[in-house]
């Protein structure tokens, strides 16, 4: 007997959450900004990125101050090659300092004079590497390659003194056989593309939800919502729902018209799980741009509170820094952004193939963000529009 | 007319030829030409989007135009460098309360920005400031922030900046849209005090009773110019007789008398009719004629007003259909949804009050609405009409007092009373990036109809809003008074017993708030449903069966507005309209003589008084010292504006008083 009212009564809400659930995703694609934001930042945002964006050395000018004008200095500086370092002439007499200044260059190479003649008598020869460091990463990195150039320089036309030592057995040495796991071209495009592309999910995640509650407070349409039948929980959550679907929509599209056919992204796990992992996500960070929309009065606050939560969303999660290097205050800190769950769930489905049973772990994290900042935001909005 | 205090002769201070402005693909104003003499107040009434703030705009030189031209002061506005030759000797003062003053500083420091920023010396600031602060009565509150001040007393420091610089033209915007009708009336009054030294002043209203405040005007209608001259004339341009009339039956005498004279409105229990080109005795025979055979009591005729007017040009020049939206009726068993209330009283609150911080926006609010009835909240912006209506649909909890809808308690059985209910606010609540169509589908969606039920419910509304074969325009491209009506269906879509109205008609045309109160009318009346509608507009509020006057967040009075106007005609007198010669100066005179109520009107006096024939009497003695004449006069019975005034006023005394 009491089965019926209550059937009634649930079939009443699903109604109800089909008609706000249609209108939100039609508002959505009536928007003509919110789409080509969406379709920019899902597929050519990911394509352009994925294939531009290198943080290795790469192309770095560099400038020879050859005073020993000798042929094994000239050879030296020829070691500085391509791709890696791109050789600038420095003018005759130049201190090259103003080279590092002016920004011209961020490496001047020093050959002192009667280097040639040092290193056949077999004396300690030095010269002297200048780094602009204002981009340590870059200028660490020149470091290191200057090192090993000069390092393991070995004059090819060996003449007299230096020899190279013979034979395996002539000094004991350890070998190291290296092994690149999960990407093994280091092909960096494969991490560019999937950041870019869970970038561009956070982003909308968090935006969209808020941006639409905030149009419905300015419009005065959200009064004539809770004066209707509807309770605060179904008009927020049909948002999320709608939102949920659009950003599902355009990841699948971003992941088989530009993660497959251009970078040749392998899926070693199951793309079905990928899916689940990312709407569990979106619902997380849909909380978040709900809590936004019962602080903000209107879009402009909005916007700006959006950008305010999805900058340290996206720093502190890892996805540019790793997390191991970060303090260890920070590292807990972390911990609370839903983002670094989800890149260790994504990185590992399509990288490492990981299956449920590793991904419980980062899934039931995300979920439990979402849910708390979700409820959250649902009794702020409901004691607001009490 | 040689009595004009416009001297003839005199380049005009505004000129306007064939003005054309374009928004986009939008003709806004469509070659639009009129004169504005030295020292008149001269008015541009009609509705939103009339083209009213384009044209005020670029006269000030804060617009530029497509067509046409503006000479301001004998020279040309085309430029930027033209317009700043003209801004030091022009006082503008934007659309929308105070919104050219700072909220942020005190009511002094205002008025010292807006002198530094025009030049005024140190010296003549001091003296001026005195004399601005003591016309507006603003010296008690110099030291208030702006975001603390009431509406009103907003658009007088508003106005006192305007005219920190002396200028010769005030160029004002819709300056007493939404401000109560004392300070509506206050205002003119400093307006009239502050223009005599030969002033200029172009000001806009989307009012129509407030016409008989300009010299001239010009009527605008979607950017043209439908009428024009001294309000007398625009009166005179369409003849006729206005008869009101008692009946039984009032939708049956209307419909009726619909098919004979095409203008006949339903307003609370009367009938109201345009007979044009009839005289009051010819029209009141024709209407008895048309309804013979139905009761019909207290025919009386009245001239026409303005509004009467518009809307018989409009139908002239063909700007509308004759007919407006029908009400079809509604599908029996649909009706059945309606829960019948047993008490008969659909809405009833008692003892309202709600607080805002230190603020009491509403105060100790009590009413009762019956099936049936249409019950009008009249008030200005802020007098706590739409807190009311919140705390009554449970959108907001009440700081104290009881509420019923629908004989629910209000604070209890939040989601029983939803269901009932329906709700349109001031915004017109439409997704504008919806079609009609898919609107209505949203709102049938959420109030959980069936398909079947819904698609012959958006079939009603589409044909009771007039919106067949707009089914796929997006709501926001819609004119506003489609918008409302769809808005009105929407909220109608569920047939609900109670319909909650926030302001439905702010923003709309006569002939569409005509159409929106006829349709309102109908649903009372046919089907029994209790409407709660609030309105700043006094004219409106003849419409609504019961009338509550709400200012400062109490209700000052609350009866039918027949009644409401014949209690103060009682106790206060009809209002006696005097036309004179220089009204400025018989305004003095004949305060002087003890006639203290005296408020000039444009170029006319008005005296509230229940003796109007000793009044004249006086008045014309006051006058005769220095030979001024009375050139006409008329006696009317005192309008909504007039009760509302009065009643404000005996509160306040009652309370000083006490």
């Amino acid at each position: 007997m009491r089965n019926g009212p209550s059937r009634r009564r649930a079939a009443l809400w699903l109604g109800r959450m089909r008609a706000l659930i249609m209108k939100e995703l039609l508002q959505i694609f009536r928007d003509r900004v919110i789409l080509f934001s969406m379709l920019y930042m899902f597929t050519f945002n990911v394509f352009l990125l994925g294939r531009s964006v290198n943080m290795q050395l790469y192309h770095a000018a560099a400038a020879v101050r050859d005073e020993d004008g000798s042929s094994l200095s000239r050879e030296l500086a020829s070691r500085f090659r391509q791709p890696y370092f791109r050789l600038v002439r420095a003018r005759e007499g130049h201190k090259g300092l103003g080279l590092l200044d002016s920004g011209k260059v961020m490496m001047v190479l020093d050959i002192p004079p009667k280097f040639e003649e040092s290193v056949l008598a077999g004396r300690p020869a030095r010269i002297q590497m200048r780094l602009d460091a204002t981009y340590p990463l870059q200028a660490l990195q020149a470091y290191n390659y200057g090192r090993v150039i000069t390092g393991g320089f070995i004059p090819e036309s060996g003449r007299g003194g230096v020899s190279p030592p013979e034979g395996p057995g002539a000094l004991p040495a350890i070998t190291s056989e290296e092994r690149v796991l999960y990407n093994p071209n280091l092909n960096e495009g494969w991490f560019m593309s999937i950041a870019e592309l869970l970038e561009a999910v956070t982003i909308f995640s968090i935006v969209l939800p808020a941006m639409a509650m905030v149009k419905e407070k300015e419009r005065g349409t959200v009064e004539q919502l809770l004066v209707s039948p509807l309770s605060p929980f179904q008009v927020m959550f049909s948002k999320v729902a709608a939102v949920t679907a659009a950003v599902l929509g355009w990841t699948t599209i971003c992941v088989f018209a530009v993660l497959k056919p251009f970078f040749h992204l392998p899926v070693r796990g199951s793309l079905a799980l990928f899916f689940i992992v990312t709407a569990i996500y979106i619902l997380a960070c849909s909380g978040l741009g709900l809590f936004i929309s019962t602080i903000a009065g209107n879009m402009a606050q909005a916007g700006l509170q959006s950008l305010l939560l999805v900058a340290p969303i996206i720093m502190v999660s890892g996805l540019w820094t790793p997390v191991d290097a970060m303090p260890h205050w920070l590292q807990v800190l972390t911990l609370f952004s839903p983002l670094r769950h989800y890149i260790d769930a994504s990185y590992g489905i399509f990288l490492k193939g990981a299956g449920p049973g590793i991904l419980w772990q980062p899934v039931l994290d995300m979920a439990a963000i979402g849910g708390s900042v979700s409820v959250f935001a649902v009794w702020r909005f409901r004691r607001q529009c009490a | 007319m040689g009595k004009s205090p416009v001297v003839k002769g005199m380049d005009p201070v505004i000129s306007v030829r064939e003005f054309t402005k374009d928004y986009k693909s939008v003709r806004a104003v469509r070659g639009v030409s009129f004169d504005v003499m030295p020292g008149e107040i001269y008015g541009l009434i009609g509705p939103d989007g009339a083209g009213k703030s384009s044209l005020l705009k670029a006269a000030a030189g804060v617009l530029s135009y497509n067509g046409g031209q503006i000479r301001v002061f004998g020279g040309i506005v085309c430029s930027e460098r033209a317009a700043e030759r003209i801004k030091p000797r022009i006082g503008f003062m934007p659309q929308g309360l105070g919104l050219n003053l700072y909220p942020e500083l005190s009511v002094e420091e205002n008025i010292d920005f807006f002198a530094r920023l025009m030049l005024v010396s140190r010296a003549a600031l001091a003296e001026r400031k005195e004399r601005l602060l003591a016309i507006t009565r603003l010296e008690r509150f110099r030291q208030r922030r702006v975001r603390h001040l009431s509406g009103g007393m907003r658009q007088k420091l508003g106005l006192a900046c305007t005219l920190i610089h002396e200028p010769e033209l005030l160029i004002l915007d819709e300056p007493t849209t939404g401000v109560d009708p004392v300070s509506r009336r206050d205002f003119w009054a400093i307006l009239a005090e502050l223009l005599q030294g030969g002033r200029t002043a172009l000001i806009s209203t989307s009012y129509m009773d407030e016409a008989s405040r300009f010299y001239r005007m010009s009527m605008l209608y979607e950017g043209r110019i439908i009428a024009g001259g001294e309000p007398s004339d625009v009166l005179k341009t369409v003849p006729g007789s206005i008869v009101s009339l008692r009946c039984d039956d009032p939708e049956r005498a209307a419909g009726r008398l619909k098919a004979v004279f095409r203008q006949a409105a339903v307003f609370g229990r009367e009938v109201r009719v345009f007979a044009k080109g009839a005289s009051p005795d010819e029209a009141a025979a024709r209407v008895s004629g048309a309804l013979s055979g139905l009761d019909v009591k207290d025919i009386r005729c009245s001239e026409p007003e303005l509004e009467d007017v518009f809307i018989a040009i409009m139908q002239e020049k063909g700007f509308l259909q004759t007919e407006g939206p029908a009400m079809p009726p509604v599908p029996r068993g649909e009706q059945a949804a309606r829960r019948a209330i047993s008490s008969g009283i659909a809405i009833e609150a008692r003892n309202l009050v709600r607080d805002f911080g230190s603020f009491r926006a509403v105060d100790n609010v009590s009413f009762q609405v019956r099936q049936g009835e249409i019950f009008g909240l009249l008030g200005a912006n802020g007098a706590g009409k739409t807190t009311v209506i919140k705390m009554l649909t449970g959108i907001m909890p009440p700081t104290s007092g009881m509420g019923w809808v629908a004989g629910a308690d209000m604070r209890r059985a939040g989601r029983e009373i939803r269901e009932n209910i329906g709700y349109m606010s001031q915004f017109f609540s439409l997704y504008n990036d919806l079609t009609v169509a898919e609107n209505i589908r949203l709102y049938a969606g959420i109030y959980g109809l069936s398909a079947r039920r819904a698609r012959s419910r958006a079939e009603w509304i589409l044909q009771m809003a007039g919106l067949r074969g707009y089914e796929s325009s997006l709501a926001g491209r819609m004119p506003v008074g489609m918008r409302q009506r769809l808005a009105l269906g929407c909220s109608l879509v569920h047939s609900p017993a109670i319909l909650f109205l926030d302001e439905p008609t702010s923003g709309v045309d006569p002939v569409g708030r005509r159409h929106f109160w006829d349709i309102l009318f109908t649903l009372a009346n046919r089907e029994g449903v209790a409407i709660l509608v609030t309105t700043h507009y006094m004219l409106e509020a003849g419409h609504c069966g019961r009338l509550a006057l709400m200012h400062a967040g109490r209700i000052i009075a609350d009866a039918p507005p027949r009644d409401l106007r014949l209690a103060v005609q009682e106790k206060a007198g009809p209002v006696l309209e005097l036309e004179v010669e220089d009204p400025f100066r018989a305004l003095e005179l004949i305060k002087g003589a003890g006639l203290t109520g005296a408020a000039l009107w444009g170029r006319r006096i008005h005296i509230l008084s229940r003796d109007p024939e000793l009044a004249l009497s006086r008045s014309r003695r006051a006058l005769l010292p220095p030979g001024l004449k009375i050139l006409g006069y008329s006696v009317r019975p005192p309008d909504t504006e007039d009760v509302f005034v009065y009643h404000v006023l005996a509160m306040e005394g009652r309370e000083k008083a006490a």
